[in-house]
């Protein structure tokens, strides 16, 4: 399964290298604030990893966050029961 | 479409890709971690199992620190510190669960009677008994209620309450209670009995058979009310209607049956009754107290032919003590030194010994007692049957 994951992993970071290298004309991008000249290819990459990653955090803070708050309201609950 | 725009598209997909990720790894994280609870709630039980209650209750108290939510848990532990006598730790640690927020109906419930339980444990019956009351009221685990708050009353010998709850909790189970029920209305007539209160005490006494036909402790307290009251013939009916109902208790009933055979002048009647007793019963109780009547009658030498005739068919150890105190005074000399020892050696054994066992418990007594001390339970404690005892 392991060596599964490690192949596709090889095969995507083959075909963003192929897709870099494809598109390597620069594309400028106005962010209102500064304007940027970014390889097409890697803007696309970098769009992508962005994604990725705050779906991750999104994810993570979710299900943190709701652990965080149960454990005050019960340490709560015992407070008052035992004073 | 321009396909520039299907570009669009990819972003939102890569942030559904990293939060489906993160939360699929998040769930495998719990489970390994529902695993290792698991694994160590059986790693405690497996302590409990095998009475290491130390290591069980060490196992407990990391599994309840882990998850708060395993009420289970922390039932389990509560019940540990009420068995080890912790009864303050079990009564804070099930006060907790009852006043925990979210807690299911049922849940609450069961943390309830436990509570209780702990109160009982501690000696705080008024607080107990509210809580059971409360349980019954609301009608949640009420045969378990009804049965502490029984034992409650038992305990306070409060008898008109536990026959209304006993009777409660036979009409809600099924259980037929009757027996515990008629050896209540026995304390009764027994407490009646003590205050001169004798017409009352035969009414309970009447209540007991109501409950139990065959109860040999009514029969015996009416066959004692009878020879107080001088009505020896119904006494005597009364006492040989109780060995009749179980002959285990022919040792306790004996004595007061020979006084009434005695007082009312007919021990040919108790020679015979004794006989036909020594058939069924294979005590040494008859024996001895047909030889005592022998004595009193044919006088010594038939006393003691018929103990040792007797002895070699039911050895005994009080059998041969009575023979050595029936015999001690036709020897001299040494013999008589070596007689002496032998009494002092065979009054030493049976001062060691319990004459009553428990049937359910096995708690053993010098004495009868009608509850087990130790059980509670009514009508289990009966006379040991060997060679050092009956």
């Amino acid at each position: 399964m392991r060596l599964i994951a490690i192949i596709f992993l090889l095969l995507f970071i083959a075909a963003g290298v192929v897709f870099g290298a494809l598109n390597a004309d620069l594309a400028s991008f106005d962010l209102g604030f500064a304007q940027l000249s970014l390889p097409k290819g890697g803007a696309m990459l970098s769009a992508v990893l962005l994604g990725w990653i705050l779906g991750g955090v999104t994810a993570w803070l979710g299900t943190s966050l709701g652990h965080r708050r149960r454990r005050r309201r019960e340490r709560k609950v015992e407070s008052t029961t035992t004073a | 479409m321009n396909p520039i725009w299907l570009l669009a598209l990819v972003p939102p997909v890569a942030f559904a890709c990293g939060w489906w990720l993160a939360r699929r790894s998040h769930v495998k994280r719990s489970g390994a971690r529902v695993n290792e609870l698991s694994s160590d709630y059986f790693r405690g039980l497996n302590y409990l199992l095998n009475e290491e209650q130390d290591k069980a209750l060490e196992v407990f108290l990391r599994l309840a620190e882990y998850n708060r939510d395993t009420v289970e848990t922390h039932l389990a532990l509560g019940n540990l510190f009420r068995k080890r006598g912790e009864v303050d730790r079990a009564i804070r640690l099930h006060q907790h669960l009852v006043s925990r927020q979210g807690l299911s109906d049922e849940m609450k419930t069961v943390a309830l009677l436990e509570l209780g339980e702990d109160y009982m444990r501690a000696g705080l019956l008024d607080r107990a008994e509210t809580l059971f009351s409360d349980l019954v009221a609301m009608d949640a685990l009420a045969p378990s209620a009804l049965r502490h708050l029984i034992a409650i009353y038992q305990h306070e010998r409060e008898w008109h309450k536990a026959i209304d709850h006993a009777r409660r909790l036979e009409a809600m189970t099924g259980e037929d209670e009757s027996a515990m029920i008629a050896q209540f209305y026995c304390e009764l007539a027994e407490q009646s009995r003590q205050h001169g209160a004798r017409t009352e005490a035969r009414d309970y006494v009447r209540d007991a058979f109501a409950c139990q036909e065959n109860c040999v402790r009514a029969h015996m307290i009416a066959g004692r009310l009878s020879s107080e009251d001088g009505e020896l013939e119904q006494a005597i009916a009364s006492y040989e209607a109780a060995i009749a109902a179980d002959i285990a208790f022919v040792p306790e009933i004996l004595p007061p049956l020979l006084n009434c055979y005695a007082r009312s002048g007919q021990m040919d009647r108790a020679e015979a009754f004794l006989r036909e007793i020594m058939e069924r019963y294979h005590g040494i109780s008859p024996v001895l107290a047909l030889t005592r009547l022998y004595e009193g009658r044919d006088g010594e030498r038939t006393a003691i032919d018929f103990l040792t005739g007797q002895l070699r068919k039911r050895p005994s150890v009080r059998g041969l003590m009575a023979l050595i105190d029936a015999t001690m005074d036709k020897v001299s000399g040494e013999a008589r030194e070596n007689y002496l020892i032998l009494r002092d050696l065979t009054r030493k054994l049976l001062e060691g010994q319990a004459m009553y066992r428990c049937s359910r418990c096995g708690f053993g007594a010098k004495a009868h007692h009608w509850q087990c001390p130790s059980c509670k339970s009514w009508g289990t404690v009966r006379p040991i049957h060997g060679v050092a005892n009956e």
